[in-house]
Order: C-alpha cells, then structure tokens, then sequence
C-alpha cells in the first residue's frame, strides 16, 4: 500500500505556538509535560527557588557564625590582654623588687630571680601576640590599609618569603566588619601560600575601583588543583569565600603551574563603608 | 485510564455567547493552581453567568490531554464561541490572556 505523504506545515499559527510554548516553559510557567505515555512533572522554579533560599539561609548563618566567633575572640583577647597581661606585669615588677632587696652573698637566689624575670617577660610578649593574633587591634588603631602594610612585612620576615603590598587608598578607614573580614582573608591567603605554595613571592593589592573594591592576592607558586578548590575539605578556601559573600561579593581563584595562584575577592563598594581617616 | 472531568457548570441564563473552557492542569501543582484561579477571576469579571470551565487533571489520566494535542500543563483552551483559542501557562499575564481569548475591552 503506497503511504500518504503528510503535508509540513509551518503556518503563522504552528510559529506562534511553538514561540507561546517556549514563552512559557521560560517563564516557569509550566508544571508537567505530557508525552504519550508519561507525565514528566516541572518543579524547576520551585526547586531553584527553594535552593536559592537555602544558600541565602546557609550565607545568612555562615555570616552570624563568623560574626559571633570575631566578637568571641574579641572578648579572649581582651580577658588576655587585661587579666594575664596585668598579672604578669605586676610578677614581673614583684621579681624586680625582690632582685633589688636580695643583698651580693644571695647569688643563687638572684639567679633564680633573673631566670623566672625573663621567663614572665616571654610569657607576656607570648600573651601578647595571641591576643593580637585573636583580634587585630591595629585595625581599629591603624586602619586596614596599614594593617595589610605591617601585615605584609610580618609575613615576609617569619616565612622569608618576598611579601608586597599595593594600594590606591592611601587614607581610608572601612567599617568594622568589612575591615576584620578582608583582613581574615588576606591572613588566611598568606597561611596558605606559607603552608602549600612553595612561592618566592606573594603579591597583596588592594584596589578601589568606581563601584567595587577588589582584593587580590598572587603569588608565584605551584598552584592548587581545581579539585582542591572546590572541595569542601579546604576549610582555608570555604571561610575566604564565605566571608567574600556575606559581604556581598565574590571570590575566585584561579591558578596555573607557571602562574602561581591569584585570589581575588570583589566587593560592591556600598556594602563597604569607605570614609576618609580621621 | 480514562480521564476523569469534574466540570464546575455555570451555563449562562444572559444574553450573549456561553463561553467554554476547559483547562488542562496537573493535580494541585503551583502554576496549575495559580490557572484555576486566574480563570475563574477572569469569567467572573467578564463573563458573569454565561461560562462553562471544564477542569482536566493529566495525573488523573492524560488520554484527553492527548486527545487534545495538550502537551504541557496548564494549558486552556476555549472551545467555544469559535474560533478555537489555546493559552499555556497559569495565565498570570492578564492582558495577553484577554485579548487571546477575545475578552479585552468587554469590561462590565
């Protein structure tokens, strides 16, 4: 039997179907779509809404967590700095009087003074530097910008590794978080060209440009696998990027073997208050 | 599976053409929900008294759809008065909806 062939036909009303069905699968304005024999059901705008609120939701909480662990650290610092530190001090000063009071024929007993008075003395440089390293007063005394600077210098001279720092804010102050945020990460980028990158340099930019700030940390190193810096596991990477995002912004990180690895965190200028140093 | 209808009747008792729908959903998905909606507000506001919707659920059976060409859901079509009109999607767009179905400017 000889088959009829079918007429094609792309009539104006067969276009404008097909344009309303693709409006409309679009627009999520679809549920389910009918084949023959199955009922393929649409949840996609549901789904990606859902999953959108849960990101929102897991940031909004990553941000209080970070919020609540910097003013912890804060509250360490300062018990630290006023409870150990005062009472170290005053040992200190209770071992130098006692070594003015021991008379010339008491030498092991001034030996043992001038021991426990430099060992009080190394306790409080200690206490110190963990309650600076728990929260970074320079911030607050020195600003961000000179912050990065000392920060840079310190690096380069306890890793010995070439460090640099460039900016076009010469006088700015930021607004707290933001500033104890991007300090973290620059800490944190150094921590891990220190530990992972067998680098002989590391560059630190801090650059305001019309609308953003951008952050950029480079070095010359080997590089990390692209697995590695999607993997959950790297805590140092997942904290970076969080702290980007709660402030509204991005982080990448990009790297080759010749290139070494560049971090760069961009933040939109108004969720970053920039007001000129007192 | 046949499919069931559960037709919600108003025949018109006014003058003027009966209008006839029947609109394809699936189950109470959002969008399919958001058309039943739609539809029922637009007929009240423009068509008080002389429609008819016929509600097809595809979950219950999608031989009808099929029988109809439907191929996603929602998807309305007014069958009468002639010419035969199909819409798809929840008919959230109100204006494109009306002029489709010809109602645009018969504000009551």
């Amino acid at each position: 039997m000889r088959r009829r062939k079918l007429p094609v036909r792309t009539s104006n009303a067969s276009i404008k179907a097909n344009d309303a069905l693709i409006h409309a699968l679009k627009t999520h304005q679809i549920d389910a779509i009918v084949g023959e024999r199955h009922i393929m059901m649409v949840r996609l705008k549901q789904t990606e809404e859902e999953l959108e609120n849960s990101r929102d939701q897991l940031r909004a909480l990553a941000a209080r967590l970070q919020s609540i662990r910097e003013d912890e650290r804060a509250v360490i610092a300062r018990e630290l700095h006023d409870e150990f530190g005062q009472a170290l001090t005053s040992m200190h000063l209770g071992l130098s009087w006692i070594s003015h009071k021991l008379t010339p024929g008491q030498q092991p007993l001034q030996e043992k003074i001038r021991s426990l008075s430099a060992t009080t003395t190394s306790l409080i440089r200690s206490v110190k530097n963990i309650a600076s390293e728990l929260r970074p007063g320079a911030l607050d005394e020195l600003g961000l910008v000179k912050t990065l600077k000392s920060e840079a210098r310190e690096f380069e001279g306890y890793t010995g590794i070439q460090c640099g720092f460039k900016t076009n804010l010469a006088k700015a102050n930021f607004d707290r978080s933001a500033a104890v945020a991007i300090f973290r990460i620059v800490q944190a980028a150094l921590t891990n060209v220190a530990r992972h990158a067998h680098a002989s340099r590391v560059l630190i930019a801090l650059v305001k440009k019309k609308d953003s700030l951008i952050l950029t940390v480079m070095d010359n190193g080997k590089g990390i696998t692209r697995k590695l810096i999607s993997s959950h596991d790297s805590l140092g990477i997942t904290g970076m990027r969080e702290r980007a995002l709660a402030l509204g912004g991005t982080f990448t990180l990009t790297c080759s073997r010749s290139k070494g690895t560049i971090l760069t965190v961009q933040i939109p200028l108004p969720r970053v208050v920039i007001g000129r140093a007192p | 599976m046949k499919a069931r209808r559960r037709g919600r009747e108003r025949t018109a008792t006014a003058k003027g053409a009966t209008y006839v729908f029947r609109l394809f959903v699936a189950g109470k998905e959002s969008n399919s929900a958001l058309a039943r909606g739609n539809l029922a507000r637009f007929c009240e506001e423009h068509l008080k008294g002389r429609y008819k919707i016929e509600i097809v659920d595809v979950l219950e059976g999608a031989l009808t759809a099929h029988k109809n060409s439907v191929l996603v859901t929602p998807t309305l079509i007014l069958l009468k008065p002639r010419p035969k009109v199909t819409v798809l999607g929840n008919l959230s767009d109100t204006r494109q909806v009306l002029a489709a179905l010809r109602l645009a400017g018969d504000e009551r």
